[in-house]
């Protein structure tokens, strides 16, 4: 009796396929009116639009940052916004290493600007990225909660043994930079010997990027981290920040590139153009970015 | 003695009763009420924080939170529409024509449940990523998935698709087969069986799992992060914002993770009264 179900077998399947075809035509349209709808940002077609930008009016630049950048870039982007009428943009912010992996990834970006220069650079000896544009620079700093449990009074004080010490996973740019500062510090005179390893030994977590570091401080969850100067500025009185002693002092260079895969890369180039020269400097410069190291 | 009543009764006491008044009774109270705290507490402190922040999220914080949940809202959606069109016809191969190895069939499309997301994300990559499987062939042809809104609703329906295979599963394995072939008898084409007998007799089941399947596309975040990135306004849904604006505005994630804990609580109302209705069909 249920043999009687074979019959109409073929109008089964192809009623099953034309469900799938509608499932993928919907799900093709939803997610193309979300790339549109959901950047919410429309912007007017304008013929005069920008020099750099291409014929098809608006377009929209993907650029992955940084996690230090977050707020500096958001608002450089801004005010390229409203200066450049026709570009808009795709923000992603994250470890610098784990961008450069998306990248590496076929993540279809305009803009890459990392924390340092070592990210870019094995994007451009890949093959996937054109120069890197070294675009600002970048200071460290110790911070501590407001209320600095662990009572860190100078950078010494780091290698005590019971400090909980929040630092970025080993990958991400600012592990490098606070491991060249804790080298710096280990040489100068009235620091023990043994303090690098001492510091090592009270790294209680390693976070994803840098503005992790700096959330887990924030939240007193750590009592010392070491982040970028322009972290410390933003977190404003949810953190202090311990002298580093200028003998000591870590320069950390931002760098940008273009990848070859980018769907705009004139455009591209013009923002990072525009970002390195004294309009986007001087907007990075608000937030604390210094000029790049020479 | 089930029922059993005066614990005063020393000499012929019960298992049940002397279980009953045992310190390890009380004991026993206090571990469950310290476990239901332990889970009620953080979400709680959430949903009230957030309420506490709501008017203090500016507007371009405000902002980010309405495009993360435009787009959970759409790429859910849509992926929905795929599980479904996909899964339906699956569950109903499975339950209906199990073919030889269909434990293994069936204990592959479950894997997905128990594989931990960031597993996920790694293995669509390898098959959907520039020089996947597929993504290489795709690559040439000009279609790109990897990091695009696409992506999402691949990495949501990938991890949601099981939930609801799972349920239809089941649900059209307990539809009575004598009324199928009733309407058949009666000289119903195969699709209107499926239309007017089987789905509707299943339609709890079938519910019950495209809900549980949304929950899980809705707080899809590891696999999404990994497949999909991070990217404002196209492949940052809700989780993924909860996580970034961790490390920007923090009130902002509140805000968000809060959404995400209501809609939760939702779907557990919606599956319970959906149990309920579907109790009162079948009594």
């Amino acid at each position: 009796m249920r043999d009687s179900g074979r019959d109409p077998g073929v109008g089964r399947a192809r009623a099953a396929a034309r469900l799938a075809a509608i499932a993928l035509t919907v799900a093709a349209c939803a997610s193309s009116s979300a790339g549109v709808g959901g950047s919410a940002r429309p912007r007017p077609t304008d013929a005069g639009s920008g020099s750099a930008a291409p014929p098809a009016g608006r377009i929209e630049l993907t650029v992955f940052a940084a996690a230090s950048l977050r707020d500096a870039l958001g608002a450089a982007v801004a005010a390229y916004e409203t200066a450049s009428p026709g570009v808009a943009f795709a923000l992603s912010f994250d470890a610098s290493s784990a961008l450069r992996a998306q990248v590496e990834q076929g993540a279809p970006v305009d803009v890459f600007a990392s924390a340092d220069t070592q990210n870019p650079e094995a994007l451009v000896r890949a093959g996937l990225a054109g120069p890197p544009v070294p675009f600002a620079g970048n200071g460290l700093a110790i911070v501590v909660p407001a209320a600095n449990p662990a009572r860190i009074a100078s950078p010494a004080d780091l290698a005590r043994p019971g400090v909980r010490i929040v630092n970025a996973g080993p990958e991400v740019p600012i592990t490098a930079y606070a491991a060249a500062l804790l080298a710096n510090l280990a040489r100068l005179p009235g620091y023990p010997p043994g303090y690098v390893a001492a510091v090592a030994a009270n790294v209680v977590s390693r976070e994803d990027n840098v503005r992790v570091v700096l959330a887990k401080v924030q939240l007193g969850e750590a009592d010392a981290g070491i982040v970028y100067a322009t972290d410390a500025a933003s977190a404003g009185a949810a953190v202090t920040t311990i002298p580093i002693p200028v003998a000591a002092a870590v320069v950390a260079t931002y760098a940008a590139v273009v990848p070859t895969a980018a769907p705009h890369p004139a455009a591209a180039a013009a923002f990072v153009d525009w970002l390195a020269g004294p309009a986007g400097r001087g907007i990075l410069a608000r937030f604390g970015f210094t000029a790049p190291a020479p | 003695m089930t029922t059993a009543t005066g614990a005063t009764t020393p000499p012929t006491r019960t298992l049940a009763s002397r279980r009953r008044t045992a310190p390890a009774g009380h004991l026993g109270a206090l571990l469950a009420v310290a476990a239901a705290v332990f889970l009620a507490l953080p979400v709680a402190t959430l949903v009230i924080r957030a309420a506490a922040v709501l008017s203090a999220v500016g507007g371009a914080a405000a902002r980010a939170v309405a495009d993360a949940l435009v787009l959970s809202l759409l790429t859910t959606a849509a992926s929905l529409v795929l599980v479904v069109g996909l899964g339906l016809p699956l569950a109903w191969w499975l339950a209906r024509r199990p073919p030889r190895g269909a434990a293994l069939v069936e204990t592959l499309v479950d894997l997905p449940i128990v594989l931990p997301p960031s597993v996920a994300g790694l293995a669509l990559l390898l098959v959907f990523g520039r020089r996947g499987l597929l993504g290489e062939p795709l690559a040439l042809v000009g279609i790109a998935i990897p990091f695009t809104t696409v992506a999402v609703v691949v990495a949501q329906a990938f991890v949601a698709a099981p939930f609801f295979v799972r349920a239809a599963r089941a649900g059209i394995r307990a539809v009575d087969r004598d009324l199928e072939d009733a309407a058949r008898v009666d000289g119903a084409a195969e699709s209107a069986v499926v239309r007017h007998v089987t789905i509707p007799l299943a339609a709890s089941a079938l519910s019950a799992g495209l809900v549980m399947a949304w929950a899980r596309a809705l707080g899809e975040f590891g696999a999404t992060i990994m497949f999909a990135g991070n990217i404002a306004g196209r492949t940052q849904t809700l989780p993924l914002l909860v996580y970034s604006e961790f490390q920007g505005s923090l009130d902002a994630s509140l805000v968000a993770a809060a959404i995400l804990a209501v809609a939760a609580a939702g779907v557990l109302v919606a599956v319970r009264l959906g149990a309920r209705r579907a109790g009162d069909v079948t009594a």
